[in-house]
């Protein structure tokens, strides 16, 4: 599904070249639920973001499930977007003058999808998170968890084939992380979405099946993990 | 999608209250005044305009070049009708309209007198209505007026005579005691916005002067309208008029003399002609109300763009988000414009209200009958509409380009800051074009108010304190009655003088006539003739610096002259001319007895005109009668009396001295309470929306502002800091506005020949007033922030 190959990032400034991501060489399957770890200032949150397609490699081919991404305009990187794509973020980045429903029910206005679909849609959602009786309150009503719970939801509404996610967690406390990471878990599992996730948790990134350890912007180790 | 869009505009609107509020009050205001200016231009656009043959119709004018100046008369010579007639064969009808006034009595079916009243009327042949599509409710416009002594009445007067319109058809009324004239038609009233407010129209056979075959007398009562054929222009009768004047005028008249066509789509414009309605609108005076009207919305949508990229920091995680899901740029903008346009219309409803408060205040100031109807004019909703899409686009646009623009990836990092949200530049140069706007209406306001002062209180030359001017009959009969009238007025408590004359020292009503002094050949300039009696210098106050006021005498045997005649005359002292014969328009030639101190004799717009005064009774239309102060109010009624036992057929009526030189200056009263009134508005859109800017601002920078505290800052350093910027802002704002009002202000002020010079004063008191309240409006809001614990501020972060 994604293909990476010699991905390069830096910063030149006065002719100093600060890398940030070097020869980054990867593929991600279909259906895989990778983490990719490593210390602060690694490039994990520049790597990821990359594969979203919100910023920009200085170098190197990106290939998104066989579409050369590079070479991409602005109206085809938002119909990825729309269709493929789905973002969770570490501090959850709902939209405060919507409701928990309402919030849902955005990107699937933006794929143009009729009315009555929309509500069903995002009922079966709300019921499927548990959130129904939530689902008229704002995102500042909510605990930290059940705003993340609303991103994913958010995230997953659009039918998504793969879910990027900075720091899940990153901002939880540990039993709601583990309630998120079994969600994870499951979405991979039961309805074979693949997931990117970047943490600092080893015990997050055990619920995955594969981990990318990233130092100073290379790839250092790339090992399944071990269930 | 549109729905959720209103739904969190709406949610936002209602987050952010006092911005909102601000931007709604300044757009309000904005739009309130914008209608206003509105209604008002739209009714002056509209006169003349009812009419079918609209676009053909002409008004033939005239117009004399002298050496040392030039006239414009809205007359014409009475044989200039029929010549035109024979002589133009593009002209489809021509017909006169000859003004006349005079007392109307209507008796009721019992043969006693029910109405007496002074009337104005016009004289109008059939062709007239051929011109001008009037609508008959009853008889044929083209046999009612065919035969002498017949009359056709508006609804409005017809149904004052005679109780209802249905039954004026048949009936009489009498003209001056003099002549039964038969109703024979009743058309439907003349709309407000007309330049002709013809109530009364009788047939042009019975006005007596109609032979008159006299080229050289021109009277403002007589105007003649001509309908150009279908695709003839104005340009294609260019060679006939040359023709025309070679024709009738003489040798010397035919270099000064023109005649022109003047569209009747201009009448109501042109100053120089005027109309019989006295209602002009010159186009300046429109344009200078759009350009204000257009700086009040800039104003007003300046504050919005302000506010709005000043709030867009905070949106931009919004952004930011909805693009990662998928979201256009163009949807984006397209949302963001819908909040605008939701407050756009918030407001307008505001400002229609407003309006309607504003309204009848506004008819009064221009003395109109206006109303604000949407149903009346569909083009007033045409222009609600227009203005909100421009206002909407004009806010919205710019606010909704930058926030639509930012990186989503930085807007979710939440690192969007006020530098790369673009705009600071920008916020800072529309502050800037808002203050010298706002700059520019002050010291327009300041300088509109001085010269108004200025006019009212300089000394004229003469007194015009407690004076009344009453009309008097001038028939023969009437004639014979003067001496006795004036010897009862004076005899009434409280009467100081009194003076039979055709018109006081400044006044509308001016003759102008030729002037014969040396080798018996007129002069090339024309003196203003002022026919009055002996005690006219008295009654008025005026100085004579050389010889003597005029004798008691009923024709004129000597003159005297002003200042400005002398000085026209060449003569090099006042007493150099005493005893000098002259010969002022057709009258004998007499000597010049004395001069007088020059006297404003027109309004301070114009210079004072070579004037000669000489007795010649039969001139006399009014009496000036002065008073004391304190008596007048006794006195008034008392002349009244004795006014309508000496003349019992005429109708008594009179003016204050006062109150005529007072109307000349109408139309600069409106124009300063215009000017102070959009003024403060501006004043007002400007301030809150500094306000609003300081606000954000302040709240922007609560963080510095703490760590600053903590580091040691005092409150006042604080408030330094913040209001530093905006007072550098206004100041440059003041240099931008001083050169451009410096333009306005003296082209403004040509316009009078008397007028103040223009000093520093209300440049630097601009300054002051716009530095004064910014200093004040900005502190109270950083001193609020100066003055916040930094505890708070800094243990979120």
């Amino acid at each position: 599904m994604i293909e990476l190959k010699n991905i390069e990032k830096y910063y030149a400034n006065k002719g100093v070249k600060s890398y940030i991501l070097r020869h980054v060489t990867t593929s991600i399957k279909e259906g895989e639920f990778v983490s990719i770890m490593g210390p602060s200032g690694a490039g994990k949150s520049t790597l990821l973001n990359i594969l979203g397609m919100l910023e920009d490699p200085t170098y190197g081919e990106y290939e998104f499930m066989g579409e050369n991404i590079t070479s991409l305009n602005e109206r085809k990187r938002i119909e990825l977007y729309r269709n493929h794509i789905g973002f969770v973020f570490q501090a959850y980045h709902l939209i405060d003058e919507m409701t928990v429903a309402e919030n849902i029910e955005a990107p699937l206005l933006y794929k143009k999808i009729g009315g009555s679909e929309r509500k069903s849609r995002v009922a079966d959602v709300l019921d499927r998170f548990n959130m129904v009786a939530k689902k008229d309150l704002f995102p500042n009503q909510l605990s930290g968890g059940q705003q993340q719970l609303v991103g994913i939801a958010r995230a997953l509404v659009a039918q998504p084939s793969i879910i990027l996610a900075d720091e899940p967690t990153g901002n939880l406390q540990s039993a709601q992380a583990l309630q998120i990471m079994d969600l994870f878990k499951k979405l991979n599992e039961e309805e074979g979405i693949t997931i990117v996730q970047v943490t600092h948790s080893e015990i997050n990134a055990g619920y995955g099946s594969r981990i990318l350890h990233l130092l100073d912007g290379v790839i250092k180790e790339d090992v399944a993990t071990t269930v | 999608m549109f729905k959720l869009n209103l739904k969190i505009a709406l949610r936002n609107l209602w987050k952010y209250k006092g911005y909102t509020l601000i931007n709604i009050a300044g757009l309000s205001i904005g739009m309130a005044s914008c209608i206003l200016i509105f209604i008002f231009i739209r009714y002056q656009m509209s006169f003349d305009q009812q009419f079918k043959h609209k676009e053909r119709i002409f008004r033939v004018v005239s117009y004399w070049k002298y050496a040392d100046g030039e006239e414009y008369q809205r007359g014409v010579p009475i044989p200039l009708m029929s010549a035109v007639r024979n002589d133009f064969a593009q002209m489809e009808q021509v017909a006169p309209l000859q003004r006349g006034g005079g007392i109307i009595r209507v008796k009721d079916d019992l043969g006693r007198e029910k109405i007496k009243e002074t009337v104005t009327l016009y004289y109008v042949e059939p062709q007239f209505f051929k011109i001008f599509d009037y609508k008959w409710l009853q008889g044929n416009p083209q046999e009612a007026l065919s035969s002498p002594n017949t009359v056709a009445l508006s609804e409005e007067m017809a149904a004052k005579y005679f109780g209802d319109w249905h039954k004026a058809v048949g009936q009489t009324i009498n003209y001056q005691n003099k002549k039964d004239l038969k109703v024979t038609g009743v058309f439907e009233n003349i709309l407000e916005n007309t330049s002709n407010p013809i109530k009364i129209a009788v047939s042009y056979l019975t006005y007596s002067k109609r032979d008159d075959k006299h080229w050289g007398n021109v009277s403002s009562g007589t105007e003649c309208y001509v309908l150009l054929k279908e695709g003839v222009r104005p340009a294609d009768l260019k060679a006939g008029m040359k023709k025309f004047i070679e024709k009738y005028y003489d040798e010397e008249d035919r270099t000064r003399t023109q005649h022109f066509f003047q569209p009747l789509s201009e009448i109501h414009y042109d100053g120089h002609y005027g109309n019989f309605a006295d209602k002009l609108m010159p186009k300046s005076q429109i344009l200078g109300l759009v350009v204000i009207g257009l700086f009040l919305l800039i104003t007003a949508c300046i504050n919005f763009i302000n506010l709005a990229t000043a709030q867009a920091i905070s949106r931009s995680k919004e952004v930011g988000v909805r693009k990662v899901m998928g979201s256009l740029r163009r949807q984006l903008i397209t949302q963001f414009l819908t909040e605008t346009f939701t407050i756009t219309l918030i407001a307008l409803v505001l400002a229609c209200t407003l309006t309607e408060l504003a309204l009848p205040g506004m008819a009064s100031l221009f003395k109109e009958r206006i109303s604000f109807s949407l149903l009346e004019h569909p083009v007033v909703f045409v222009f609600l509409t227009g203005m909100v899409v421009l206002v909407s686009f004009l806010a919205g646009f710019y606010p909704a380009m930058v926030m639509s623009g930012f990186s989503p990836v930085l807007a979710i990092k939440n690192k969007v800051s006020s530098v790369n949200s673009g705009g600071v530049g920008l916020r800072k140069a529309l502050v800037v074009v808002q203050f010298s706007i706002t700059i520019i209406l002050i010291i327009g306001t300041l300088v509109v108010l001085a010269q108004m002062k200025y006019m009212r209180e300089k000394p004229l030359g003469f007194n015009s304190k407690s004076i009344a001017l009453i009309d008097v009959p001038f028939d023969s009969l009437s004639l014979q009655r003067f001496d006795g009238f004036k010897e009862k007025i004076l005899k009434v408590p409280g009467v100081l003088n009194a003076s039979f004359c055709m018109a006081a020292p400044s006044s509308d009503d001016n003759n102008l006539t030729t002037i014969n002094y040396r080798n018996n050949k007129d002069e090339d300039f024309q003196v203003n003739a002022k026919p009055a009696d002996q005690d006219y210098f008295k009654t008025f106050g005026l100085e004579l610096i050389a010889g003597r006021g005029l004798s008691r005498s009923d024709t004129t045997t000597e003159y005297v002259i002003n200042e400005t005649l002398l000085k026209k005359l060449n003569f090099s002292s006042p007493e150099e001319a005493l005893g000098k014969v002259i010969k002022v328009g057709g009258k004998t030639r007499a000597p010049i007895v004395g001069v007088t101190k020059d006297f404003n004799n027109l309004t301070l717009k114009k210079g004072i005109s070579p004037i000669a005064i000489f007795s010649l009774k039969k001139t006399a239309n009014i009496i000036a009668v002065k008073m004391e102060t304190k008596s007048m109010m006794s006195a008034m009624p008392e002349l009244e009396k004795i006014w309508n036992s000496t003349f019992p057929e005429d109708v008594y009526s009179f003016d204050f001295m006062e109150d005529l030189i007072g109307n000349y200056y109408r139309s600069e009263q409106v124009m300063g309470i215009l000017f102070k009134a959009f003024a403060a508005v501006i004043i007002f859109i400007s301030f809150i929306g500094l306000f609003g800017l300081i606000s954000f601002i302040a709240s922007q920078r609560t963080r510095e502002v703490a760590i600053r505290k903590v580091l040691g800052a005092t409150t006042l350093e604080l408030i330094k800091m913040l209001n530093g910027s905006f007072l550098l802002m206004v100041f440059f704002a003041n240099l931008v506005a001083w050169p451009l009002a410096y333009v306005f202000i003296s082209r403004w002020l040509a316009g009078y020949t008397y007028r103040i010079d223009l000093s520093i004063w209300p440049f630097a008191v601009a300054m002051l007033i716009s530095m004064g309240i910014t200093l004040i409006t900005v502190s109270l809001r950083s001193y609020k922030a100066a003055r916040t614990n930094p505890v708070d501020a800094l243990k979120y972060e």
